[in-house]
């Protein structure tokens, strides 16, 4: 049983990425201080938009057209929706609801395919205390990068707060997270995606009155 | 050990091992809905480190391709380049986890394949793997473009096919494990096959429909029960080896037919072989778009060449790994127990591997 149990303990399922995507994050912030928005920017590789352009090219004229953007806007648009459209939200670390963007703008430029999006919290998100905003594909199937930390980026801090790029140590991440993930297993079995713990952040910090 | 116990826990190891892993990581349609994504094994907590490091690796080497591709369009000298990179693409896209390795290798864990065999395998599958890789863009350029099919309906019939295939593949397996036993339990096997019965399907010999070897067989453990008597168990824990291939090689029946079931592992080679490689697929899109047509098929073959051999090593470790681990239970009972016992889950895992996978990409 001790065995058995071994084999139960569960494990992340790293597939390897496929596709690789350049992405940009602004976080849009009211006035009054709440989140606004989040703006997303992902610029694909040249192989994965190469392929891109074989399966949308309905009228073989090896471009993009409008329509066939449109296509391509609306299959990718129902495929991440069943993953909350790659985001992660969180306060205090506990995951915060965001509803889905009205749509995806996508464009195919220099040979790379590009989708840009919005997409709102479900209720009024007030900047204080600790939260995360992080990009990432759980089936690992496309891998989000930011390469500088100036691709995620807030466009209003309010007084007392810091932001900062966090990027997780794989193994250390691992590590850590060990024995509460098998913790947390047992006792919950719908624990979060693992996936979450690799990618990277951008975090917002808030004093106590923030 | 009691027999019914082991089968009992292998079962419960093998079915908690799949539920726990499989059920819900299992995704055979990729999460952006264009190209599929490998459903994939995913690793033991021992190894998650390494496999970590192998995927790091990867994606180093996925962007070192991309950049040999985007060479190669304005210099086509650059296709050396593409194809060393191609070749160790394949190298360690196969030491991450994938339903090939686990096929293959459960597929020589459950019958006594030689380990000559079993490399030839791994290279015929993962060669047959870039050849579907090939026809399946091939078609998607010349014919499908235009039409209401596309790729990822190509490719997702044939994954599914391939799924379906090591589903049937793992229950034919397991029923050429189990039914003898099965027919010895219901006390419908002739007395005399008592004891061979339990040595000839432990050795993995237990195809039906190959009677040359079979027959051959029987030969045999007569001519070893007559001269050594209650020795004959002894020998046949001895033959649990890699070299079991060569170790019959004067047997006159053995040499007139071919030892080696062809029929099974070519439904192992199609099983696996059938489902085309994502890294390959994106490869030569980029690369029949950019009408470098022989860099992208020389570099596909070149990864399928650098896959095949880490599947081999794979394979041919966990075969090892069953030698030593019957040779530790020693000679007799517990060592034929053990080795029954691996073999049965060998086709048990298969056979599970395959239902999951296949269930998950019909509900894709």
């Amino acid at each position: 049983m001790a065995c058995a149990a071994a084999l139960a303990v569960p494990v992340p399922a790293f597939s390897h990425p496929h596709v690789f995507a350049e992405a940009r994050l602004d976080v849009t912030v009211t006035p009054e201080g709440d989140v606004k928005s989040l703006r997303h920017l992902w610029r694909f590789d040249d192989l994965f938009s190469s392929t891109v352009l074989l399966e949308f090219d309905a009228n073989s004229d090896l471009k993009l057209d409008a329509d066939e953007l449109k296509e391509v806007s609306r299959v990718v648009y129902e495929s991440i929706g069943e993953y909350g459209y790659f985001q992660m939200v969180r306060a205090d670390d506990k995951p915060v609801a965001m509803k889905p963007p009205p749509g995806l703008m996508v464009d195919y430029q220099d040979d790379q395919l590009i989708i840009l999006f919005e997409s709102e919290p479900e209720s009024a998100l007030k900047l204080s205390g600790k939260l995360d905003f992080g990009v990432y594909d759980p089936t690992f199937y496309t891998a989000i990068d930011f390469i500088e930390d100036d691709q995620m980026s807030i466009d209003r801090l309010p007084q007392g707060c810091a932001s900062a790029v966090v990027r997780p140590d794989p193994d250390e991440a691992l590590v850590q997270n060990q024995a509460k993930l098998t913790e947390d297993y047992f006792n919950d079995p719908t624990v979060e995606d693992i996936g979450a713990l690799f990618a990277t952040r951008l975090q917002i910090t808030c004093g106590a009155a923030g | 050990m009691n027999k019914t116990v082991v089968r009992i826990v292998f079962a419960v190891l093998a079915v908690t091992y799949v539920m726990t892993h499989f059920l819900g990581h299992a995704h055979a349609q990729s999460s952006l809905g264009i190209g599929t994504n490998e459903a994939v094994l995913p690793q033991t907590g021992v190894l998650s480190g390494l496999l970590n490091w192998v995927n790091v690796q990867q994606q180093g080497f996925y962007r070192a391709l991309t950049g040999a591709l985007k060479a190669m369009r304005e210099d086509g000298s650059k296709l050396w380049l593409l194809v060393g990179l191609s070749f160790a693409y394949g190298v360690f896209h196969a030491a991450g986890p994938g339903h090939g390795k686990a096929v293959i290798s459960s597929y020589m864990l459950a019958n006594e394949v030689a380990l000559r065999r079993g490399v030839m395998l791994s290279f015929v599958s993962s060669l047959l793997q870039g050849g579907t890789a090939i026809v399946v863009v091939g078609v998607a350029f010349l014919v499908l473009r235009g039409t209401a099919l596309s790729m990822t309906d190509a490719t997702w019939f044939l994954e599914t096919a391939s799924y379906g295939l090591v589903t049937a593949f793992g229950a034919w397996l397991l029923w050429q494990k189990l039914a003898p036993r099965m027919a010895r339990w219901t006390g419908r096997a002739p007395a005399h096959s008592l004891s061979a019965a339990a040595v000839a399907p432990a050795r993995g010999h237990a195809h039906a429909h190959h009677r040359h070897h079979h027959d051959g067989h029987a030969d045999h453990d007569h001519h070893h029960h007559a001269s050594h008597g209650h020795h004959h168990h002894d020998h046949a824990a001895g033959e649990v080896c890699a070299s079991c291939g060569h170790a019959h090689a004067p047997d006159p029946a053995a040499i007139s037919g071919d030892r080696f079931d062809w029929r099974t592992a070519w439904s192992a080679v199609a099983a696996v072989g059938l489902r085309p490689c994502s890294g390959a697929l994106i490869v030569l899109t980029f690369s029949f778009l950019n009408g470098l047509w022989l860099g992208g098929i020389v570099s596909v073959f070149a990864m399928a060449i650098g896959t095949a051999i880490t599947v081999s090593a794979l394979a041919t470790m966990a075969v090892m790994a069953k030698t030593i681990a019957v040779r530790m239970a020693g000679d007799g009972r517990t060592g034929n127990v053990i080795h029954a016992g691996i073999e049965i889950g060998g086709a048990a895992l298969v056979f599970l591997l395959g239902l999951v996978l296949l269930t998950a990409s019909l509900q894709a």
